[in-house]
């Protein structure tokens, strides 16, 4: 081994680069947010803070409120002292805005300057209670919110270190997903694979029909998943869906809404979608695999007295190692991020029995805009595919790299 | 061979640049959170404002926009068609406005993500301009414009105000009924007792229709069924009760608003839970359409019916705030909401409209008691900025004890939990 | 003997044709269903295998109103560069991983794998910033981010297939004062051809299945993909069956034969497989 030279650079270089810009740099990032309380929805979460932060844009805002709220309350007012007090708010509140004059956005702030804006915020506050208490006013509703948006300005730190792991650990909604992940990708993965390897060998076999059998067992391929997804989803309908209503007439299910509608139903249509979609995949993997082993090897057995079974398991099966191995590996790896297909059939349903772990990531990301945890999901996910992939390199990986 | 490599140093040159680019972005994103100031190259004149909004069926959204771009010369608005389908337009909106980008300058929400949008920030309060042009709240749906209240600061004005009603047979209930139906004075169980009743009547196969499947019309439902969530156990057990009942369609719980919308269209159920659209479909007889309008009457539902619909605002990384604050203004406005109505169909946002000649006559349902009387009882789904989160907790728990018929306990104790706040 | 062994050929026969029929039975209930007026996609019409009123609506307006033709444009066009790009850069990564010796193969490859271990969605808001501050959003540069979808699979298809090239011819090539890019285009790249033809149509299908980030990225109609343009077949409350029927139906044409001709190009493989020896 020497070290990396110019030349293997240039070879390598296209692929380093897109994989850092499109690859690594969003998985960082991600890496990053799982050791945040990262929620969008909430201003005091909506940014990574390692420290105390402070957001000059709403105080602006919620300076432009009270005043306004204030001044068209206070006409109401009859009372001399509360009149004071409020002018005196909306004075001092007037003062800290023109202080801050000039700042954007989430800044870091001084520890004397938090401790005057709680100060001036618990002032407001009482003022605004008063107020409220004493007459019935038009926002009255309004101004404690707004009130309490000058505390919401400051911003704690919201770095919470492995937290988000431990929540994860104590998820029972996670550990239901990881488990519908698991049986999802191993059942379908193992059908896959048999079909696709008969698949294979016919395909690699001249024989009468070849054209037809080529293309027939494209098509689902050729379908994209989102729109094979949505078809499925009409097949599977228990009212107008036609393959519901043959396995209903054949006596596969009870009843034809069972198969969107039971928890094992669902599973069971989500797998054989995903098993009808992905085959002919795997067999092309395999099939590119079988055009590598030599016809002379064949003959040789053939001479030998091999007969067809002693063939396949002494021939076929060591040659297609490899391709076995790469195929396996990348479908496992797809299929255990499955998301599209059970997205579009069930959206997890029912009652969350096909939840997915990249489904309950995407909803705790994109839905709740819960970003922090949603990543922590991730990245459990890594560790688990991480795993599985170490063990197949491990036990079939052996020849992987071995050059003919 | 020369070719290969001019090829190759191409390939390598333009990832170069791409990785130089991205090294810039990567570390000024996030903390500040407003991006860089690009330069966008100004036209003197017209400013081109972005409208995100979902692709209607109908003519009304193009019309209105170019109704607002003839009304002046300073703004030129274009429609982003959004794909219709809400989950995904909500992500992807999500994805531009969290990078503080102005891609979007006048946003279309769905009323239950204002509260989200308007916590994180996202979009531009328009209490001071309101007052400035002297609108005022009451002006319009009051269902709408609650939903876009957050914080006691009002972030949108009603783009459409949609809600939920109940649909009946004319011509097989009894006029008696009818008229219990129409007073809103009647409960779920005498909902029940109709639809057994009634079933089987003028070649009907189903009773009463509704949204169950796991999405967030289950949510509506529920809302509906529970009275915004004051009885979760009663509204729970009634729908387990009507989704065993011998008149539901066996997969009801797999229900959305188009099956809702064919079954009944095709004269199959008595009664049917949808929003106001399905009257346009009946009415404008629509392929597949069996019934006709005559014998289709309008109700209230018993605890009254979910506001939906959908709300304009205006982002706040928008470069032209006023401009998109005209926007909304004209179309949340008389004569946009008109266009709306009569161009479209919609319900109009504009209270005033609602008694106005040229929209009822181009909108039957407006005259209709029951419907007059659905309008003036609504509830409100929550307006949490944790509301995805919280609606999904009622999707997974609700759908899992009608489904199974089990954790009625689990599930009644883990909405009450969510909706609490 | 003869017997059992034309038995089998029967039962074996009679299995693929089973198999055959389930793998098209959904496809042609789409077909069919795309002839269906949307009243008998629903209810008691939905079973049946001849439609009653058999229309070509569905067709003239996913076509006409709906623009299909032109998301096929832009998925070809989309689908088409990426593969060519992507086959390049892999085959440059993979040859120098297969034939040369350097420290750090082993840490690139499980780099390139790990990457792919990861959900698309984590990619969707960084590529969005990015393409934001580059103006790159509404154009065809959304082909670059699918290099996190189909690169890695690409280098390590390649990888395996190199791996099982004889080095003899090479050496020889080497002798001659070929220069590495020469004898990988020459030699290895044409004995490779199996490999290289599988990985061209899978990365190909990946581009073409792409849904996230082009509906994130490119929200312009006019740089909609065909599985962009067909999630806009519906309205606020239902999906419109027929039109994603009949949209289903035109786009799955231009990709089996697709598909096909790049079948083809894996299996013709095998009779210049005389070279390999």
């Amino acid at each position: 081994m020497k070290k990396i030279g110019l030349r293997e650079f240039l070879f390598l270089a296209p692929v380093i680069v897109l994989i850092s810009i499109f690859s690594l740099v969003p998985v960082i990032q991600s890496f990053t947010y799982t050791f945040f309380d990262y929620r969008l929805n909430d201003q005091q979460n909506a940014g990574l803070y390692l420290n105390e932060r402070f957001n000059y844009e709403l105080f602006d805002e919620t300076q432009l409120y009270l005043t306004m709220f204030l001044e068209e309350d206070k006409q109401q007012v009859t009372d001399p002292v509360l009149l004071g007090k409020i002018d005196t708010v909306i004075a001092k509140v007037e003062d800290k805005a023109k202080a801050f004059a000039g700042k954007e956005g989430v800044q870091k702030i001084t520890k004397e300057e938090k401790t005057e804006l709680i100060v001036l915020s618990k002032e407001t506050q009482e003022v605004v209670q008063q107020l409220a208490e004493q007459y019935d006013t038009a926002n009255e509703e309004n101004l404690p919110l707004i009130a309490k948006d000058i505390e919401n300005s400051i911003i704690p730190a919201n770095f919470i270190g492995l937290k988000g792991y431990k929540q994860a650990l104590g998820d029972a909604r996670l550990g239901a997903a990881l488990v519908n992940t698991t049986i999802f990708t191993f059942v379908s993965v193992a059908f896959e694979l048999v079909l696709g390897l008969a698949l294979a060998m016919i395909m690699n076999k001249a024989m009468r029909g070849k054209g037809l059998i080529r293309t027939t067992s494209l098509i689902p391929w050729a379908i994209p998943t989102a729109v094979a997804a949505l078809m499925w989803s009409y097949l599977y309908d228990g009212s107008s869906g036609i393959v519901a209503h043959l396995f209903q007439m054949v006596g596969l299910v009870d009843n034809s809404r069972e198969l969107l509608l039971s928890a094992g139903g669902a599973m069971v249509s989500t797998i054989l979608a995903d098993v009808w979609k992905t085959t002919p995949y795997m067999a092309l993997l395999l099939l590119a695999g079988l055009q590598n082993i030599s016809k002379d090897t064949y003959e040789a057995a053939d001479i030998d007295g091999a007969s067809s079974i002693q063939k396949f398991f002494t021939i076929t099966i060591p040659l297609l190692k490899p391709s076995i191995l790469v195929a396996l590996l990348f479908r496992t790896l797809d299929a255990f991020r499955v998301f599209d297909l059970i997205y579009v059939l069930t959206g997890g349903g029912p009652g969350g029995a096909t939840e997915t772990l990249s489904i309950y990531g995407y909803k705790a990301m994109f839905a709740q805009t819960n970003f922090g945890y949603g990543s922590v999901i991730v990245m459990i996910m890594f560790v688990c595919v991480a795993v599985i992939a170490t063990i197949y390199v491990k036990f079939l990986g052996a020849n992987l790299m071995d050059k003919n | 061979m020369k070719k290969w490599w001019s090829i190759f140093v191409t390939v390598a040159l333009v990832a170069g640049i791409i990785a130089g680019c991205s090294g810039n972005s990567g570390t000024t994103t996030k903390e500040g959170d407003n991006g860089a100031a690009v330069d966008k190259e100004k036209t003197a004149e017209t400013v081109t404002l972005k409208f995100a909004a979902q692709n209607d069926n109908t003519p009304a959204t193009k019309q209105l926009i170019d109704e607002f771009n003839k009304s002046q010369d300073q703004y030129k608005v274009e429609w982003v068609e959004m794909t219709n389908d809400s989950a995904q337009m909500h992500d992807q909106l999500l994805t531009s406005l969290s990078s503080g980008s102005d891609e979007y300058d006048i946003l279309s929400l769905d009323v239950v993500w204002a509260g989200e949008f308007a916590g994180a920030g996202y979009l531009e309060p328009i209490d001071a301009r309101m007052k400035e042009e002297g609108i005022s709240k009451d002006d319009f749906n009051s269902g709408s414009m609650a939903s876009g209240n957050y914080q006691g600061k009002q972030f949108t004005l009603p783009f459409f105000p949609d809600l939920g009603l109940l649909y009946y047979r004319k011509d097989i209930v009894s006029q008696e009924d009818a008229a219990k139906l129409d007073s809103g004075k009647y409960t779920y169980a005498d909902l029940g007792a109709m639809a057994e009743k009634y079933t089987g009547q003028g070649g009907t196969k189903f009773g009463f229709l509704y949204q169950s499947k796991q999405y967030e019309g289950l949510t509506v439902n529920v809302n509906e069924f529970s009275k915004s969530f004051e009885d979760v156990k009663g509204g729970l057990e009634q729908m387990y009760a009507f989704t065993n009942a011998a008149w539901a369609p066996q997969d009801l719980l797999n229900f959305t608003e188009g099956e809702t919308h064919t079954t009944f269209e095709q004269g199959n159920a008595v009664f049917a839970r949808n929003w106001p659209y399905q009257f346009g479909r009946i009415k404008g007889q629509e392929d597949g359409v069996k019934v006709t309008v005559d014998q289709v009457g309008i109700a209230p539902l018993p605890n009254g019916g979910s506001v939906g619909g959908w709300l304009l605002s205006i982002n706040k990384s928008s470069k032209n705030v006023d401009g998109a604050w005209e926007f909304v203004k004209f179309v949340s406005g008389k004569e946009g909401q008109k266009t709306m109505s009569t161009v479209g169909g919609y319900l109009p946002g504009f209270n005033e409209l609602l008694e106005d000649q040229e929209v009822i006559s181009s909108n039957d349902m407006l005259s209709y008691e029951g419907f007059k009387n659905a309008l003036s009882n609504t509830i409100a789904r929550p307006v949490s900025p944790e509301y995805s989160k919280v609606s999904d907790t009622i999707q997974i728990n609700a759908h899992k004890y009608l489904s199974t018929g089990e954790g009625l306990e689990e599930a009644v104790k883990a909405i009450e939990e969510a909706t609490k706040k | 003997m003869d017997t059992t062994s034309k038995k089998m050929k029967w039962i074996v026969g009679f299995l693929i044709a089973i198999y055959l029929f389930a793998m098209f039975f959904p496809f042609l209930w789409i077909l069919i269903t795309s002839f269906k007026t949307s009243g008998e996609i629903y209810g008691d019409g939905a079973f049946r295998f001849i439609p009653d009123n058999p229309t070509l609506q569905n067709f003239i307006t996913v076509i006409v109103d709906k623009g299909i033709l032109g998301a096929i444009k832009t998925s070809l066009i989309v689908s088409f560069t990426t593969t060519i790009y992507i086959v390049l850069v892999a085959t440059f990564a993979a040859y120098a991983i297969s034939r040369f010796d350097f420290k750090g193969k082993n840490v690139l490859l499980g780099i390139i794998l790990a990457v792919s271990m990861f959900p698309q969605m984590i990619v969707v808001g960084p590529v969005y910033n990015l393409f934001q501050d580059l103006g790159w959003t509404n154009s065809y540069a959304i082909i670059l981010p699918y290099s996190t979808i189909t690169l890695p699979m690409a280098v390590w298809i390649l990888v395996t297939h190199f791996n099982q090239i004889p080095l003899a011819l090479e050496e020889s090539a080497k002798m001659d004062g070929a220069t590495p890019v020469q004898t990988l285009f020459k030699i290895v790249f044409p004995l490779a051809a199996p490999g290289v033809f599988t990985t061209a149509i899978i990365v190909f299908i990946a581009a073409w299945n792409e849904f996230l980030l082009t509906i994130t990225i490119n929200s312009n109609k006019s740089y909609h993909t065909v599985p962009v343009a067909i999630s806009f077949l519906r309205t606020q409350f239902e999906i419109l069956w027929g039109e994603v029927a009949a949209a289903t139906t035109i786009v799955t044409i231009p990709t089996l034969l697709i598909v096909l001709f790049f079948q083809k190009q894996i299996v013709s493989g095998l009779t210049s497989g005389g070279v390999k020896e």
